[in-house]
């Protein structure tokens, strides 16, 4: 999720300011933070060839932009256990035992290795996995490496986050939007929680945009941070999203709230679309959602008659069950009340003309079809994959000049679940060698024992990588990564927006870690390949990429905080949309095509399970951690020492247990152990599982794999296809069955048991 | 009048009385305004143990030590 910049990004550019002084010895540096995935520019101070400080940008637009997670990094990425040289499994997989190699040890064996594999099973038999956001630097050579094999079996977590809904979008009008927070007049968040720490950038737009009067709508079960603070509060049930969307669109079609003169002009599958939304009157919409009818109706008519209004990205509607429809309704939603592409809407950006951009590195073009066809999940689950994708080439080469947009690097994406599947020895093809960069694959997907099974099937495992993750303790090879303080950066929003910022290298990496880009140099090398990643540096690539600009990347940095294309609007009036009928096509004819429902809908939930009578929702990041990260920083973890699930005080008394109480979630899959926070802001019966955590400190190899077996919320997600999404084959993270009992064990003297301060429902 | 009126004259005082308070401190300029200031700001700030920014690591705007920082890398106690 990359910070939004105001709509018209020449404001960054004039903002007049003085830099700070700087102390003797040091020198300052201006950064785009990796610490998490939404990029604030930062500036990092530099003494005696070291970033000892990093603060806020000197920019009055971005001065607030900055939280703990990057203040602390200079630290963070300073940690002892840091991986600074290539390690090589020595003892049997999962064992936990590596000796030290030279790079070039290292890449000759992988190379050989791969090579056997592709000979033996085919360039399909070739998995990686990885996200662009923390990786960086990879800006789309992993895939260009990956289309020259053969394989298309590339995955991420953006299958679940962000990259999926770019997909979706697609289906609707072509590309994804990003909302314009500086002119917007409502702002409707769906379960997502930006704070002070978390999603930094994007708090500040909606707090900047609540003060100046922009209205905000928050549907979460929680009583969270952001729902204290909105004019109205939907408290729906965990995952019927969907629903009360159709709901929304009863009220704004019935009541004529909606465009009409746009809905005539640029839409198709209207009338269809009116009779689908026929079936959800509200109060069948209050029974599903658990929601008041009035409440529904009052948030409707204020999203359709204060606008423009924008919907944010969220990656709540993005990890259910429902999630192609949810994603599909806020399309819907912003296309039939005239937002898109309006100020104060949602901005259909396109390409930046400058910039050699991302889906242009990656040279989807040399991937024949037959092994496009081959990529995992594309037969039953086609949404995001080549498959579902490719019919946008023409109509994306009409608007946005290309054919190619992997936006937000998920458009074209193998689906995890059939990937492990294949891994495991379970799918249509074997999968025998699988890498992972930046990415702690085991604990960031669903089915965490799967995963496991799968990894342990393979007969090569390379992983890029600056710490010991648990997914790491099973790798054949761990290739020491550098971090976004010891490397040049160009973040061009993987193709959602036409602003581009630079990031400079602030100081030199430690003992052996390389760039992302040099590690696919490396493959490419290795490979017999070198012809594929030919620049010698970084620089030399992005001075490739920028020569547009008519500047080179060094002038750049210096010139500008930012380079961008002039907004425009409503472009789709000389275009058309990217859709195959050039219109916002409502009722989608690709996904008919496909064979699924064109328009969407609400799947019920699966008959109630008595064994396990609560539902928990996962995939919330804590203030100190991203992802599975940061556990290792001392200052990070005294702020949560210990995973913790919430409850509210009559749900933890049904089930037996108290405030400050190790307990264990449960269901079919797997167990999580957990302290017992009790929260009044937690509805009934819903538990609150946090994301990501292991222990660092904890026993490496396989039985503890640092604790990821003991907390991993990855255990408890499920991936059967009741919980998963029909059209993307994407999990239901946000309302699975399980069962909270109290953990009884000796381990409690061990590790102790205090609940932290949080916000009401972080 | 019963006790639940009671109770909501009550709440709807001290809301009439902290929305006085605000507003006062927000003008910030006779003693008074900078008394309700300082009554707020007590009220309404989080303990620094609860607030990375209020963070001794923060206000000091020092940043870290680059020795300190190689001690730490090599595992050194700091």
């Amino acid at each position: 999720m990359p910070a939004p910049v105001p709509f018209d990004p020449q404001e960054i550019v004039d903002a007049k300011y003085d830099e700070r002084p700087t102390r003797e010895g040091v020198t300052t540096k201006r950064l785009i933070c990796a610490a998490c995935d939404i990029a604030c520019s930062v500036v990092g101070e530099v003494k005696k060839g070291r970033v000892t400080k990093i603060r806020s940008s000197d920019n009055p637009i971005f001065k607030d932009n900055i939280c703990m997670k990057g203040i602390v990094a200079p630290k963070g990425l300073a940690h002892p256990n840091r991986i600074l040289h290539p390690l090589r499994r020595v003892g049997e997989r999962g064992s936990g035992e590596f000796e030290r190699v030279t790079w070039e040890e290292a890449m000759s064996d992988i190379g050989s290795r791969l090579k056997k594999v592709v000979a033996d099973h085919g360039p399909e038999a070739w998995a990686v996995s990885t996200s662009q956001w923390n990786t960086s630097t990879d800006h789309g050579l992993g895939r260009r490496v990956m289309n020259h094999v053969g394989s298309p079996n590339w995955i991420s977590g953006v299958a679940l986050c962000a990259g999926n809904t770019a997909a979706v979008n697609r289906f609707t009008y072509g590309w994804f939007p990003f909302g314009d927070f500086s002119s917007t007049n409502c702002i409707v968040l769906m379960g997502h929680n930006p704070r002070r720490h978390s999603w930094t950038p994007l708090y500040n737009s909606i707090r900047s945009a609540q003060a100046r009067g922009a209205k905000l709508i928050v549907m979460d079960p929680r009583r969270s941070s952001s729902a204290e603070r909105a004019d109205i509060w939907l408290p729906l049930k965990a995952g019927s999203d969907a629903a009360m969307m159709l709901g929304w669109l009863k009220v704004i079609i019935d009541e004529e709230l909606y465009d009409k003169e746009f809905v005539a002009d640029w839409t198709l599958g209207f009338d269809e679309l009116k009779e689908r939304v026929n079936e959800y009157p509200l109060d069948r919409v209050a029974k599903l959602t658990g929601c008041d009818p009035e409440m529904i109706a009052e948030a409707a008519r204020v999203y359709a008659t204060s606008g423009p209004s924008i919907i944010p990205w969220t990656p709540i509607t993005d990890m259910q069950r429902n999630s192609t429809s949810g994603i599909r309704l806020q399309t819907i939603l912003r296309s039939i009340c005239g937002y898109v592409d309006v100020p104060g809407g949602e901005l259909l950006q396109g390409f930046n003309p400058d910039i050699v951009n991302e889906s242009t590195i990656e040279m989807h073009h040399v991937l024949s079809d037959e092994q496009k066809m081959k990529q995992l999940g594309s037969k039953d689950h086609p949404a995001f994959t080549y498959r579902g994708q490719l019919a946008f080439r023409e109509p994306t080469k009409r608007v946005y000049g290309q054919e190619y947009a992997n936006l937000v690097t998920g458009c074209h994406m193998a689906t995890p679940s059939e990937t492990f599947r294949a891994m495991a020895g379970e799918g249509e093809y074997p999968v025998k060698a699988f890498f992972f960069l930046g990415n702690n694959p085991l604990m960031s997907y669903a089915n965490m024992p799967l995963i496991h099974k799968a990894m342990m099937n393979q007969d090569l495992i390379v992983s890029h990588e600056q710490f010991m993750t648990p997914s790491a303790q099973l790798a054949d090879y761990i290739l020491p990564a550098d971090s976004w303080l010891e490397r040049p950066w160009i973040h061009d929003m993987f193709g959602w927006m036409s602003t581009i910022r630079f990031s400079e290298k602030a100081m030199d990496p430690p003992g052996e870690c390389k760039s992302t880009f040099e590690f696919w140099k490396q493959i490419a090398g290795a490979l017999d390949m070198p012809e594929t990643v030919p620049w010698d540096t970084i620089e030399d690539f992005y001075d490739y990429r920028v020569a547009g600009t008519g500047k080179s990347f060094a002038d750049l940095i210096s010139d500008t905080d930012v380079h961008f294309k002039k907004p425009a609007f409503k472009t789709y009036e000389k275009t058309g949309f990217a859709t195959p009928s050039g219109k916002v096509e409502l009722k989608s004819s690709l996904l008919e095509e496909l064979g699924f429902d064109p328009l969407p809908y609400f799947r019920e939930d699966p008959p109630h399970d008595k064994d396990y009578p609560l539902k928990m929702f996962t995939g919330v990041r804590e203030d100190p951690f991203f992802q599975t990260g940061h556990r290792h920083i001392p200052e990070m973890r005294a702020r949560c020492p210990e995973p913790q699930i919430f409850l509210n005080e009559k749900t933890a008394k049904a089930a037996g247990v108290s405030e400050g109480d190790w307990v264990t979630v449960e269901n079919q899959l797997g167990s999580v152990k957990a302290i017992l926070a009790v929260k009044d802001a937690m509805p009934d019966d819903l538990v609150r599982v946090p994301h990501g955590w292991w222990k660092p400190e904890m026993a490496q190899g396989n039985g503890s794999l640092s604790g990821a077996w003991d907390y991993s919320d990855a255990q408890l997600c499920r991936d059967d296809p009741d919980y998963l999404d029909r059209e993307q084959g994407i999990p239901h993270l946000k309302g699975i069955p399980c069962r909270v009992v109290p953990f009884a064990s000796d381990a409690l003297d061990e590790v102790g048991g205090k609940t932290q301060h949080m916000e009401p429902a972080e | 009048m019963s006790s639940e009126q009671k109770r909501i004259r009550k709440k709807e005082r001290s809301t009439r009385l902290a929305i006085w308070m605000a507003a006062r401190s927000s003008r910030n300029k006779t003693f008074l305004d900078r008394m309700c200031r300082k009554m707020i700001i007590k009220a309404t700030a989080v303990d620094p143990v609860n607030d990375f920014m209020r963070d001794e690591f923060v206000d000091n705007d020092q940043g870290f030590d680059p020795e300190e920082l190689d001690r730490y890398q090599r595992g050194e106690a700091v």
